[in-house]
């Protein structure tokens, strides 16, 4: 099913499986169950199509995969209000529950999927087996005070000449149906007001699962990879040269290499 | 809505590629609508990203339309694992067409 109701609203999602893992993951035989993992994407010009594309059938070969498009991303409702990070968590259990899973997943976040992630983590340390991060966002101390306008969008990495070069890369016809969508999750909900209301995480330390996070030398939030390794005890971090932000789409060959030993060590 | 049988090959009979190509346009006018981009007729040469300028969502949601009209035998997550980005954003409706009937003889 590409849709499940939750949370009051209709998510577009993939439950990627390759057909020779059987009917149900859980009943089979002498097989060992397949591990979950839950796939979180970035903000606003992103959508679940980040891991179809990169690495998420490769995962699915040794793991059930769920791909997600959060509210007002892909093919997601976009309701007008309802944007902060708590939210996100809220909908991510509303949907752990609509799909019987209740079992600790394995929670792959890019960007601001990074910071649904690691909330989910805090709130929920029960439902999470490990976080696997890509150029996760957070946001740390002093940040509030120096957002004011699109600088909420810049912290988390979407600032607007990032959008431009993005949209310049394509042709037309996608360029003004990303564009319009763009525009009107900006202008029309209250995304921004939610992200410049969102304090500093507090509760780092907290976490306590297994956590990997990899990060580009060139990442303009590099600063966040350092607060994970020095508050999160139980986390590995990677830097990977010459890369920015963009780690997952840059370097999908090495993340996905990552990923599939991390599932094999923690699933 | 084409009910899904009209696709399906009858028992012991085999699935065309001109069957495909027609049931993948009418999934592209569906998943796409009013808005798809269409110079002229979509061909086994047709590129998703280049001629048709498909949203990579639309794709995903493409891809889950075929798993549906024509049942998990048309396995894509197996046959995309094999792929890197740059494979994807280049293939083109005969690539998908190719790939649905030769899962559907085997």
């Amino acid at each position: 099913m590409p849709h499940v109701e939750a949370n009051g609203l209709r998510f577009h999602v993939q439950v990627l499986k390759p057909a020779d893992a059987g009917g149900s993951v859980d009943g089979g035989g002498d097989a060992a169950p397949r591990p979950k993992v839950v796939m979180l994407h970035g903000l606003v010009i992103d959508n679940l199509s980040s891991w179809y594309y990169t690495i998420a059938p490769a995962v699915a070969m040794h793991a059930d995969v769920y791909l997600i498009d959060l509210r007002g991303h892909g093919r997601t409702d976009m309701p007008a209000t309802g944007y902060t990070v708590e939210d996100n968590v809220d909908d991510l259990v509303a949907l752990l529950d609509q799909w019987g899973i209740h079992e600790p997943v394995h929670l792959f976040g890019n960007s601001f999927g990074g910071v649904v992630s690691l909330a989910l983590a805090h709130r929920h340390p029960e439902r999470v087996a490990s976080l696997f991060l890509v150029e996760a966002h957070f946001a740390v101390e002093g940040w509030g005070e120096h957002m004011a306008g699109s600088l909420a969008l810049a912290a988390f990495g979407l600032d607007e000449t990032a959008v431009q070069d993005w949209l310049a890369e394509n042709a037309d016809r996608k360029l003004s149906r990303l564009a319009k969508r763009a525009e009107r999750f900006l202008t029309e909900t209250s995304l921004i007001d939610d992200l410049q209301a969102e304090p500093p995480i507090a509760w780092l330390g907290e976490i306590a699962c297994p956590t990997y996070a990899m990060y580009g030398s060139e990442s303009d939030i590099l600063d966040r990879a350092r607060e994970l390794e020095a508050k999160v005890s139980s986390c590995e971090l990677e830097i990977v040269p010459d890369c920015s932000h963009s780690l997952l789409t840059e370097q999908s060959a090495l993340v996905r290499e990552r990923a599939l030993a991390w599932i094999q060590r923690v699933g | 809505m084409t009910s899904p049988e009209m696709a399906d090959a009858p028992q012991g009979g085999v699935v065309t590629a001109d069957a495909v190509l027609a049931e993948l346009e009418r999934i592209l006018t569906e998943v796409v609508g009013d808005e798809l981009l269409l110079d002229g007729p979509i061909t086994l040469d047709t590129s998703f990203d280049a001629d048709l300028q498909l949203e990579s969502i639309e794709f995903v949601a493409l891809s889950e339309q075929l798993l549906t009209t024509y049942g998990e035998r048309v396995d894509f997550v197996t046959w995309l694992a094999g792929m890197e980005l740059d494979d994807i954003i280049a293939l083109t409706v005969g690539d998908v067409v190719g790939f649905v009937v030769a899962s559907l003889q085997a």
